[in-house]
């Protein structure tokens, strides 16, 4: 085989994979977990560490294209980082492991681990240190940041915050729909085979309403959503000459679909915490008192919520309305001077949140006693 | 098991199910080969929700055994155990942080369906510290997973991995794998492969080894 096919066939892979993946990217998809070396890396080079989802992995490598870098992919069960570290997948214990059986301690001659900040929610970066010997620190949030990251060495603003562009949404939006038109299609072929490309177009259409659009409905977004597309699969089957049973289905499948898209939207987006589950009620406390200017938390907030006050060595958390409930900056706070709080006084401990989360993907085990 | 580990609860009745019942003659297995004598010293990695160590505590062995989940220790100590028994030390680490516990120092070291869910690197290490932890004539007993023969008992796993994937994905989203060469890594590891056994079409595997001389 040629270099030119052997390129062109790894290069039609790579895209079949991106498709695939970007399209069912619900499911789990693993690569091997271990070392990769990207560029021409040293000893002096930067070790870089990621979760073992083959997406994140290869979208990664194409990032640092230009970067001479060690590359550890950290077990995390085929997820990627941000779902992982919530859910306990991706926690101090994979880090730890990768970076001792990896086998990277022997090509460098130091002993830094960047991770992306977004597993500062699962990893406990003091502890990875005490169990390996190897210092954390979070890198940018985006991949895309890194080379620049890299050649800096520091974090601007930009790289803390996590965005929502009209890409990250329309990948959210083929994430939802292409299972939901292989379910409707397939259900449509078995009952009514008619109906199977107006209602995948439906699944399509109303996907891309809610990650493009749903944020911006305000409170009763769900009935909204719900009722136009009611309204609009209602309207186009009666001018299509549809019978009963299709007006039927018109009403049944976008009230299906609106229940299923917009069940764990939390889950699905970097916009709000809680959703309709039990987290919603607990709210991120700051106990000044405690807080000794560390700023781990200002560090690793997603949502900026934090201000430094660095004449008081202190935080403020300034924007707890913005606050998703990760509970990056509790998990990474060394003096414990965050919590969870209800309205009735209730607390859920650092402690707590560190070995059970408390967090938008987490287990939701919640044991505030 | 990684994918049953998010709900210790339902981990015992989730592998009985997986294993058609087989399980608990696996673990009555691993138990028999990993203790030879009362007081024997036993470190079991990834003791899940403690079937294993029950079965070791009850032949009079003292356990060390470790596990990354807190939940799944949680599951694990509250199981009875015999009034006579020797107490277990429980550890809160992962498999590979055995390095820290002393070399030499145990009769047995049990691996009952861990290494399915470490990648090669992960296992590789883990073996190889395991082995460094026996002290002489000391043993390794390992049960899990295994890539069936070839032919038609390889074609049933194929078709029963469908299922099984489904399930745990369902349930918290991972997977593990079968291993292609179980005997193989342990004897890359430095060990000299005693005994095997296998159960259900050759996809469950017990393989008995012990430290080169």
């Amino acid at each position: 085989m040629s270099a030119t096919s052997g390129y062109a066939i790894s290069w039609l892979r790579d895209g079949f994979l991106e498709v695939l993946q970007t399209a069912f990217r619900l499911f789990p998809w693993p690569t091997e977990a271990g070392l990769r070396s990207v560029g021409r890396p040293d000893a002096s080079s930067p070790v870089l560490l990621t979760g073992n989802y083959d997406l994140t992995v290869r979208r990664l490598i194409r990032a640092l294209k230009g970067c001479d870098v060690w590359l550890v992919v950290a077990p995390s069960g085929g997820i990627n980082v941000w779902c992982a570290a919530a859910g306990g997948h991706l926690t101090t214990h994979q880090v730890v492991t990768a970076l001792k059986t990896s086998g990277v301690a022997d090509k460098v001659d130091h002993r830094r681990v960047i991770l992306p900040q977004l597993a500062a929610t699962g990893v406990l970066g003091l502890d990875v240190f005490r169990r390996s010997r190897w210092r954390v620190r979070f890198g940018p949030v985006s991949m895309i940041d890194l080379p620049a990251y890299l050649a800096a060495e520091e974090k601007t603003d930009s790289m803390r915050r996590v965005q929502f562009s009209l890409s990250d949404r329309l990948q959210m939006a083929v994430m939802w729909a292409a299972p939901a038109a292989v379910l409707l299609g397939g259900i449509s072929l078995w009952v009514e085979p008619a109906w199977a490309i107006p209602l995948t177009l439906l699944a399509i259409a109303m996907s891309i309403g809610v990650f493009t659009l749903y944020d911006r409905l305000g409170n009763a977004r769900r009935w909204i959503l719900m009722a136009t597309s009611v309204a609009l699969a209602v309207g186009i089957t009666v001018v299509a000459g549809g019978d009963a049973a299709a007006i039927i289905a018109a009403v049944a499948a976008p009230v299906i679909l609106t229940a299923a898209l917009t069940f764990d939207y939390t889950g699905s987006t970097p916009l709000e915490g809680g959703s309709h589950f039990e987290e919603r009620k607990w709210n991120i406390v700051l106990d000044k008192d405690r807080c000794e200017g560390v700023f781990r938390c200002w560090e690793v907030c997603p949502e900026a919520c934090f201000e430094k006050l660095e004449d008081q060595r202190k935080v403020e958390l300034q924007h707890d309305e913005r606050c998703i409930r990760c509970g990056a900056c509790v998990v990474q706070c060394p003096k414990d001077a965050l919590f969870f709080e209800d309205s009735d006084g209730a607390r859920i401990e650092p402690e707590v949140i560190r070995r059970f989360k408390l967090n938008l993907l987490g287990e939701r085990k919640v044991d505030a006693g | 098991m990684r994918w049953l580990e998010g709900s210790p609860e339902r981990y015992d009745a989730g592998m009985r199910l997986l294993t058609f019942g087989r399980i608990a003659k696996l673990h009555a297995a691993v138990a028999e080969a990993a203790v030879a004598a009362p007081d024997d010293r036993v470190l079991e990695i990834g003791c899940g929700t403690g079937a294993v160590t029950a079965l070791l505590q009850g032949r009079g062995a003292h356990v060390t055994a470790i596990d990354q989940s807190p939940e799944m220790l949680e599951q694990a100590q509250r199981r009875p155990s015999g009034k006579s028994a020797a107490p277990v030390e429980w550890l809160e680490q992962t498999a590979a942080e055995i390095d820290r516990l002393p070399t030499a120092a145990y009769d047995s070291v049990v691996l009952c369906l861990c290494l399915s869910d470490m990648s090669s690197s992960e296992r590789a290490f883990v073996l190889r510290e395991s082995a460094l932890r026996l002290a002489a004539g000391g043993r390794l007993v390992v049960a899990d997973e295994v890539r069936a023969p070839r032919g038609w008992r390889r074609a049933t796993q194929r078709l029963w991995r469908i299922p099984q994937a489904c399930l745990g994905w369902l349930l918290v989203g991972s997977l593990s794998r079968p291993l292609p060469d179980l005997a193989g890594e342990i004897r890359n590891a430095g060990m000299h492969v005693t005994r095997a056994r296998a159960w259900m079409l050759g996809s469950l595997q017990l393989v008995v080894a012990e430290r080169r001389p």
